[in-house]
C-alpha cells in the first residue's frame, strides 16, 4: 500500500518527463514533512491538536524514514507544535523522497534512468511505467472535488498536500480550478497537518515576497 | 478516557459523548457511530455536551462517521459543543461539512 509520500511524489513528477514539476525546494520539503506526519497519524502513532504533536503508540510502521521520524519524535524531551515537527522534520526531506522514490521503483511504478547534460552532469530521471496508481489517486481527488458529499480523511490529506504545492494544476485545468476553488478551501482545511503545512509555505512565500519587494526598492 | 450514552429520539440515534475523543478513544467512538449504521439507524447525533476535548484523530471519526451516515442515506450532526471544541470544529472548517446545532433539541427539530 502506498504512503502519503509515495502518493504525493507520484502526483509531483511528471509523468513522461519522469523529472518533477517545478516546485520550490523550501515547498517540497515542508509538503513531504507532512505527507511524513500524516502517515504517522493514520497509522495511529501520533495524534495532533492546535497546540501539540503527541505520540500514541512507538510501534514502527515498517517505513524506514518516517520510523526513523517517529523514533525522533518519541525521544524528544520538547513538546513540539505540529509546525514546528513539520521544519524540522522538512531537513530530511532529500533522503523521505529518495527512499520513496527507490520503493516505488523497487514495485515497479516507477523506472529510475540516468541521463548526462552538458556532457559532465547526472542527473536521474523517474518516468512511470505502471500509472495506475497514479490515476487512483487523481480519481480521488477528482472524486471529492467535483462533489459535495462528504470527504472520505484520506483522500482530505491528499488533497491539502497537492493544493499546498499547488499541483493542483495538474489534474484540472486553470478554469477548473476557479470554479472548485470554494471547494479545494473547505477540504484543505479539514486536516491539521495540512493546514499547518500550508501555513509553513505561506509565510515563507510572503518572506520571499517582502524580501523581493526590498530588494526593488 | 471517554464514555458512550445511547439512546433514540423518533429516527435519531442520539450518541452521548462525555471526556476525551483523541487517538485513544476514537477508535471506540468510530466503532459505535459503525454499529449503529450498520445495524440500520444512519440518523445520528452525536451529543457533546459533556465533550472536553478533540483531536485531529477525534475529528478525522466525525468525519469517517459522517461519511458513513451519507453513504447509508442518513446523516450524521453534532450538537451542544463547548466553547474550547466549537472553537476547534469551526476554525477547522467542519461546520461547514457536518451539521452543527447548539442544542440537542435544535438537532432533532432539524432532522424531523
Amino acid at each position: 500500500m502506498l504512503t502519503f509520500v509515495d502518493e504525493i511524489l507520484l502526483l509531483m513528477l511528471d509523468d513522461e518527463k519522469g523529472s518533477f514539476l517545478p516546485i520550490r525546494e523550501s515547498t517540497m520539503g515542508y509538503v513531504l514533512a507532512g505527507a511524513v506526519l500524516m502517515d504517522l497519524a493514520f497509522a495511529n502513532r501520533i495524534d495532533t491538536d492546535p497546540n501539540q504533536l503527541m505520540v500514541l503508540d512507538k510501534t514502527p510502521i515498517g517505513h524506514s524514514p518516517h520510523d526513523r521520524i517517529l523514533e525522533n519524535i518519541t525521544s524528544s524531551d520538547e513538546t513540539k507544535d505540529t509546525k514546528a515537527w513539520i521544519e524540522t522534520i522538512s531537513r530530511e526531506a532529500g533522503e523521505i523522497r529518495e527512499q520513496s522514490l527507490t520503493s516505488l521503483v523497487d514495485t515497479g511504478i516507477l523506472e529510475s534512468q540516468e541521463e548526462k547534460f552538458l556532457w559532465v552532469f547526472r542527473a536521474r530521471r523517474y518516468p512511470t511505467i505502471d500509472g495506475r496508481a497514479e490515476r487512483e489517486v487523481k480519481l480521488r481527488i477528482t472524486g471529492v472535488l467535483l462533489s459535495d458529499e462528504t470527504p472520505d480523511p484520506k483522500d482530505v490529506a491528499i488533497i491539502c498536500l497537492a493544493d499546498a504545492c499547488n499541483i493542483l494544476r495538474d489534474v484540472f485545468s486553470d478554469r477548473e480550478i476557479n470554479r472548485i476553488r470554494p471547494r479545494i478551501d473547505q477540504i484543505r482545511k479539514l486536516d491539521l497537518i495540512g493546514r499547518e503545512v500550508s501555513g509553513a509555505i505561506q509565510e515563507i512565500e510572503q518572506a520571499i515576497m517582502a524580501a523581493m519587494t526590498h530588494a526593488h526598492h | 478516557m471517554m464514555n458512550i450514552g445511547e439512546e433514540k429520539a423518533d429516527s435519531v440515534v442520539i450518541v452521548a459523548i462525555e471526556g476525551r475523543v483523541d487517538g485513544l478513544t476514537a477508535p471506540e467512538l468510530e466503532n459505535r457511530i459503525s454499529e449503529i449504521v450498520d445495524r440500520g439507524d444512519a440518523q445520528v447525533l452525536l451529543d457533546c455536551a459533556g465533550m472536553t476535548y478533540v483531536s485531529s484523530a477525534g475529528l478525522r471519526i466525525f468525519l469517517t462517521g459522517a461519511r458513513k451516515c451519507q453513504q447509508n442515506g442518513g446523516n450524521l450532526m453534532i450538537c451542544s459543543l463547548q466553547p474550547d471544541c466549537k472553537s476547534v470544529i469551526e476554525t477547522s472548517g467542519f461546520h461547514t461539512v457536518i451539521d452543527c446545532h447548539d442544542t440537542r433539541e435544535a438537532a432533532l427539530a432539524a432532522a424531523s
